[in-house]
């Protein structure tokens, strides 16, 4: 800046300020700024932009859509009649969602493939619903009606949810039936089914009977083949207050095999009548060695799973 | 001298004992060899009676090491007159020395299965009537020894009557 285009030192009076021309490089840049703005876009570009978008936007949709995952289902096939699934009526073959009701009617019934574990039968006038169809767990609730379900995998995998009971499978076959309150019977053919209510568990194996009743859950194990008498008696103890007369009547009524039901009844008694039941198992099949009384009367699971397993090659 | 004799003799008692002399087999329906509590057997894997068909199982008493025992089953029928047999498949149970016995016989004729089992120097056997219902267990009849030839074909005979 030369001399003369410096301002005045000290107070300048209005009107004297000098006038200095500004660079001409700010000048084309302020232009073509200004240009720019007031420019329009080209047309055709833009929509061709947005166009492209839409397709991608469109396809990617579509292909989500088409790969999404599905809801877990279950292969279902028609036995009998119409059986219907959601709102819907089975043809010969169809599939059962996460969630989903299968019904049948008087005439009807169905098969239903637990995924690669198994099998279930589902009998006429029954409601059964799909609850989990996960790796690690199977799981079907009957609300009303008669299964019969064959699987063929370690323990607790399958499971049956009812009114008044859990149907845990420990590798196994059998028929379940129940009624909308509960009441019901667990019939097991091959291998273990523990019935599971509230904290109270039935280990019931092949050949073995157990009731259900609303509220109470499951009842006492019996063999097929125990005496009407043993049979009554336990309904009664289960189910209606029988007490100390139906305890009674289920030891007189004890054969070696019965030890099923009575190790059960061990720890549905009161300590009184506890001893009662120890001395007539022991009657029918001497207690091995390591298995102490004491612990026994005390409940000690480890102990009365120790005896269990004796016992099991009785029964 | 005696007393000498009376410490061998007490030794060679000992020793038999240790070695399996009061060694056995029993036998139990096919839930006693795939208890819930012990849902494996001794090589780790889940036990699946129906995969196996078990008839019944059978496991060893009085054997120091039941891992080591071995035990071998064999189907010996009378299927119109004639004598068969058929070899069978043994599966672990839940615990050493437990196995489920397969039920690999024709649905014809009369059927014992014979059990031949070894502990150390130790033998023992077992004859295992089979009826409609599955094995009898109040007919089965166990020995400290294999089972003979005319104790299975009085066992068949036996059978054959009661099936009359």
């Amino acid at each position: 800046m030369r001399d003369d285009q410096k301002p005045p030192l000290g107070p300048i009076d209005p009107g004297q300020l000098p006038v200095v021309k500004a660079p001409d490089a700010i000048w084309n840049s302020i232009v073509a700024s200004l240009n720019a703005e007031s420019e329009p876009a080209p047309r055709g570009f833009r929509w061709w932009r947005f166009a492209a978008a839409c397709s991608l936007l469109i396809g990617t949709v579509l292909l989500w859509y088409s790969n999404r995952p599905q809801p877990p289902s279950w292969e279902v096939v028609r036995l009998d009649g119409s059986p219907s699934v959601g709102s819907k009526p089975l043809a010969d073959t169809g599939r059962i969602a996460v969630g989903e009701w299968l019904q049948t009617d008087a005439s009807s019934s169905a098969r239903i493939q637990i995924g690669q574990i198994g099998t279930v039968e589902v009998e006429p006038n029954s409601r059964v619903r799909l609850i989990a169809a996960k790796p690690n767990e199977h799981r079907l609730s009957l609300a009303r009606g008669e299964i019969s379900a064959v699987v063929s995998a370690p323990p607790r995998l399958f499971f049956v949810d009812t009114p008044a009971s859990t149907a845990v499978d420990l590798g196994c076959a059998y028929r379940m039936k129940t009624d909308e309150s509960g009441s019901g019977l667990l019939r097991v053919t091959v291998g273990w089914v523990a019935l599971e209510w509230k904290g109270r568990e039935s280990l019931v194996p092949a050949g073995a009977i157990c009731r259900t009743k609303s509220e109470a859950g499951p009842g006492i194990p019996y063999f097929s083949d125990a005496s009407q008498a043993l049979q009554d008696a336990l309904a009664a103890f289960d189910f209606e207050k029988g007490g100390s007369e139906a305890v009674s009547m289920v030891l007189g009524e004890s054969r070696v095999r019965d030890t099923l039901t009575l190790w059960h009844l061990l720890s549905r008694v009161d300590s009184d009548e506890r001893s009662r039941v120890f001395d007539r198992m022991v009657e029918l099949a001497p207690l091995p060695q390591g298995i102490s009384r004491e612990k026994i009367l005390e409940l000690d699971k480890d102990t009365l799973r120790r005896w269990s397993q004796e016992l099991a090659w009785k029964w | 001298m005696v007393r000498n004799m009376k410490h061998t003799l007490m030794f060679m008692v000992l020793a038999a004992s240790a070695f399996g002399a009061d060694f056995t087999l029993a036998i139990g329906s096919p839930v006693a060899g795939s208890l819930p509590g012990a849902p494996t057997t001794s090589d780790g894997a889940p036990v699946q009676v129906r995969k196996v068909n078990a008839s019944f199982a059978v496991r060893t008493e009085g054997c120091a090491d039941p891992a080591t025992a071995l035990i071998s089953a064999t189907a010996e029928g009378l299927v119109n007159g004639a004598r068969q047999s058929a070899a069978l498949r043994l599966l672990p149970g839940t615990g050493p020395g437990v196995y489920l016995v397969s039920r690999d016989w024709p649905t014809q004729g009369v059927w014992v299965v014979r059990l031949i089992g070894t502990c150390a120097n130790a033998k023992a056997g077992a004859l295992v009537p089979i009826g409609p219902g599955g094995f009898i267990r109040e007919s089965s009849k166990f020995f400290p020894r294999f089972a003979t030839e005319a104790e299975i074909e009085a066992s068949l005979k036996s059978l054959a009557g009661g099936a009359k």
